[in-house]
């Protein structure tokens, strides 16, 4: 394609946003609506996930063993767990060691002169946190294991929030999406009704389908872009003020890095590009027939 | 250059604007489409250049069978046809030169040949001084005129015309007629649908009659008569 015909291609794009500039205005607003919504979401989601994987690594499942177990027994078992797929780390704690870490926790000897009444127990870390109710379900069914104990409902609970942001902040998303197509692909249909004068006089020349949709579509990418980079810059900023609010205050959640986000940005720009790109393409297909 | 074979189109509605029509022309002529309103001639003009297409009947533009192409080739045909209408079609926002320089900007043709082309063919239809007025300051004729030369701009193999002079005054269309002359004569082949009797008649060239869709007549240096 020559250098010229491109030049001419932007420059009829800029002459109709120019022309429509009500519409195009409006277009950009919805993208950016849209994105905006999407980009909340999906920051609070990954940084609700941030958040869980301090917490998670917390959770850990405790197996308390029968009494009565013999140290042969107790091996084997450390053995067998160790051979359960997830487990990353399992940790035998003696009746003693029990003991000692309570003491340490209640700064006092309360049980002096009572016979130890902690089990013997093994403390296990799975690999992922998801497959915490998994591995506990596994672990109870071997003889020998009197009780487990892990976190339970905390993190079922914790990710069902994660999955419900999510999807609400899908649906929400999709629903802008579908209206800022529609509001492009009207926008960019008051263009082709400006130019159907030019339209049916190129086609008579000897234009191309594509040398026609051109400018529509460059109009189109070029209202998804706006209004994506005015959505990146506004999630951007508020971010960033998030993110030093919350270190500022509450010391103990840490947030995703800013940097984080730019990772998003350029996937952002190019969800903004194809909403006016599919928007115009939609209005091209149905009022110019080409 | 031009070949219909058996030719017939029936609208939509049913109306059948012409029917079964086979004629030839070869590059180089000038040939006038003539006949009462509603004969056919517009229908026979667009199916030239794929406006339409003929409910039955084959048509060859230069040995290629047009009824059969794809439509991304459709351009590629009507690059090679200059195209004139009755009410000009200009754009009313750009100049004279930017009109006729469109017509080659969309066939993405190269600056330097647009900055070469566009005052020569201003100057063949004798509109040079006015390359920077817009459509709107300009006469009827001189409208015609640089509609005429945004067909040629492209040098095509053939100008077809749907009544160039429906519009314009005797003399106006006179000029407008001599300058179709002028574009023949230097080897571009000219099919002009026209209702102007006397203008057709002096002009002394092929005439294709046409009436309710049949080919009543077709005379080399013939007359436009409607005595049947
Ligand atoms: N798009 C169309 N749909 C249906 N019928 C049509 C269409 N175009 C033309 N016709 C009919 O076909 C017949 C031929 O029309 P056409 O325009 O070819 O005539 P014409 O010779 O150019 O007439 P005029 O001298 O008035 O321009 C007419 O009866 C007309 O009503
Ligand atoms: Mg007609």
């Amino acid at each position: 394609m020559r250098l010229r015909t491109i030049k001419y291609f932007f420059k009829e794009s800029f002459t109709s946003l120019v022309r429509n500039r009500w519409m195009s205005l409006a277009s950009i607003g919805a993208v950016a609506s849209a994105l905006i919504i999407l980009g909340s979401f999906l920051l609070l989601s990954v940084n609700f996930d941030h958040i869980l994987k301090d917490v998670e690594s917390q959770v850990e499942i405790t197996a308390y063993l029968e009494d009565s177990l013999e140290q042969e027994r107790i091996s084997q078992l450390k053995k067998d767990f160790a051979a359960i797929s997830g487990i990353k780390e399992v940790e035998f704690i003696s009746k003693e060691m029990a003991l000692e870490e309570f003491k340490e926790q209640v700064g006092e000897d309360l049980l002096e002169g009572i016979e130890n009444p902690l089990p013997n127990s093994f403390r296990i870390k799975v690999n992922d946190p998801h497959e915490v109710a998994l591995v506990a379900e596994k672990i109870e069914k071997f003889s020998g294991v009197d009780e487990v104990k892990y976190g339970k409902g905390i993190v079922e609970k914790l990710f069902n929030i994660i999955y419900w942001v999510r999807m609400i902040g899908l649906a929400i998303m999709v629903v802008f999406a579908a209206v800022s197509i529609f509001i492009i692909s009207n926008t960019i249909r008051l263009t082709v009704f400006a130019r159907r004068r030019e339209i049916n006089i190129m086609k008579y020349i000897g234009a191309t389908d594509w040398f026609v949709r051109w400018p529509f579509l460059i109009e189109g990418m070029v209202l998804g872009l706006i209004g994506s980079s005015l959505a990146v810059a506004i999630l951007g900023i508020a971010y960033k003020y998030l993110y030093v609010t919350v270190k500022l205050n509450i010391p103990m959640i840490s947030l995703l890095p800013i940097e984080q986000f730019y990772n998003y940005a350029f996937g952002f720009l190019g969800i903004g590009m194809f909403i006016g790109a599919f928007g115009s393409s939609f209005s091209i297909k149905k009022f110019l027939n080409v | 250059m031009i070949e219909m074979y058996g030719v017939t189109k029936i609208y939509p509605g049913g109306q059948v604007a012409l029917k079964d029509i086979s004629l030839k022309i070869l590059k180089g002529e000038f040939v006038f489409i003539v006949g009462p309103s509603g004969a056919g001639k517009s229908t026979l003009i667009k199916l030239l250049f794929r406006e339409e297409l003929p409910t039955r009947g084959q048509i060859f533009f230069g040995g290629k069978n047009i009824t059969r192409l794809r439509p991304r080739e459709i351009p590629y045909l009507r690059r090679r046809i200059g195209i004139v209408f009755q009410d000009f079609r200009l754009l009313p926002e750009k100049t004279v030169y930017e009109n006729i320089a469109f017509a080659m900007e969309v066939v993405e043709a190269p600056g330097r040949d647009i900055r070469k082309r566009v005052p020569y063919v201003l100057e063949r239809v004798g509109l040079a001084h006015k390359a920077k007025a817009k459509p709107s300051e300009l006469s009827g004729g001189e409208q015609q005129r640089v509609a005429l030369a945004r067909a040629l701009v492209n040098n095509p193999d053939v100008l077809v015309a749907d009544e160039p002079t429906g519009n314009l005054d005797p003399d106006t269309s006179r000029d407008i007629m001599n300058l179709l002359d002028d574009i023949n004569k230097r080897g571009t082949t000219l099919v002009v649908a026209s209702h102007a009797r006397e203008l057709v008649d002096s002009m002394k060239k092929r005439v294709i009659q046409l009436e309710k869709g049949s080919l009543v007549r077709d005379e080399e240096r013939g007359v436009y008569s409607n005595e049947t």
